[in-house]
């Protein structure tokens, strides 16, 4: 008479094991992501930053360079010369004026964080542009973005 | 006669079946933990942290800050804030009070340091920019400025206007 677990039985029992810790890993992988998003996406410091800076660029003819659904800002836009260093204290790596509430744009000429920060964003507020900031924070990109009325 | 239990084969497969299972467990668990280490004050204090923020720059905002002076005691770190009215901020270990509001950290492993960064900046067409950050010690160490309580402001200058160059302390 046989006596114990057979192969077959510890291979089923296994395998089921195995599915059901597949499954709780996809959970807990979704859930560390939405975890780290709540992190790096639109803290209050970068809100702010971005809103002051916002205020600053308009200053200095940030209007002028609307009209694209997504262009890359960088100091060279800009005629006074403390940008460069503004942008460093402020930890910003890269600067983007888009189109509020824009869906469809090719995604291969962005990063992917940016385009996952992007989706992300509601688009119920009334402007025409949003100020997209990537701050580069301990190795890590963190976002936040201010709506833009058109001038 | 018929074999009983297992042989050495199949116990060797049920092993390294169980060994897989048993890494891919311990992969969750030290992704969870990393989470559970960066976010360790985050999830007490974050809300904390950022109402604190949303009031003081409203102040900023709304009263026009023309002014800081920083003054660093033994057991507090004291920040006046030269505004259309006046505020004062008072760092201590465990807790700041800004006004009359006081905020106490709930994590028991996080204070506040009392060594605050400041930094000063001139821009053109009379506009400055200034920056203030308050670490946030985890177990004595500040592992990440993500917990720290940065201000920023960035005005126009007036006759009133009055601000440090650089602090140290």
């Amino acid at each position: 008479m046989k006596r114990g677990f057979a192969l077959l039985e510890t291979i089923i029992v296994i395998t089921f094991v195995t599915a059901s810790l597949l499954l709780l890993y996809g959970t807990f992988t979704s859930m560390i992501d939405n975890s780290r998003k709540n992190i790096l996406y639109d803290d209050a410091t970068n809100i702010y930053k971005m809103y002051y800076l916002k205020e600053y660029l308009e200053l200095n003819n940030l209007h002028s360079l609307e009209g694209e659904d997504i262009r890359e800002i960088t100091c060279d836009d800009f005629s006074f010369s403390s940008c460069s260093a503004l942008m460093n204290t402020l930890s910003i790596e890269h600067l983007y004026l888009v189109r509020y509430g824009l869906k469809n744009y090719n995604q291969d000429n962005y990063a992917s964080s940016f385009n996952e920060y992007l989706g992300s964003l509601a688009n119920s507020d009334d402007y025409n542009y949003r100020l997209i900031g990537e701050f580069m924070i301990e190795g890590e990109y963190h976002y936040a973005s201010i709506g833009v009325s058109a001038s | 006669m018929r074999k009983q239990g297992f042989t050495i084969l199949e116990l060797l497969i049920s092993i390294v079946l169980i060994s897989v299972v048993l890494l891919l467990l311990l992969r969750v668990m030290m992704s969870l933990e990393v989470i559970n280490h960066d976010t360790s004050y985050a999830s007490d204090d974050e809300i904390g942290r950022t109402e604190m923020i949303q009031n003081i720059e409203s102040d900023f905002l709304e009263n026009h800050l023309n002014g800081i002076e920083i003054t660093r005691n033994n057991d507090s770190t004291t920040i006046r804030f030269l505004m259309d009215e006046e505020k004062v901020l008072v760092i201590n270990d465990a807790s700041i009070t800004y006004g009359d509001e006081a905020y106490t950290l709930k994590s028991s492993n996080a204070r506040y340091d009392l060594c605050i960064d400041y930094e000063y900046m001139d821009l053109e067409n009379d506009y400055y920019f200034v920056k203030l950050r308050i670490p946030v010690l985890i177990d004595g160490e500040n592992t990440t400025t993500r917990d720290d309580l940065e201000l920023t402001y960035l005005g126009l200058k007036n006759e009133n206007t009055s601000y440090l160059e650089s602090f140290s302390c």
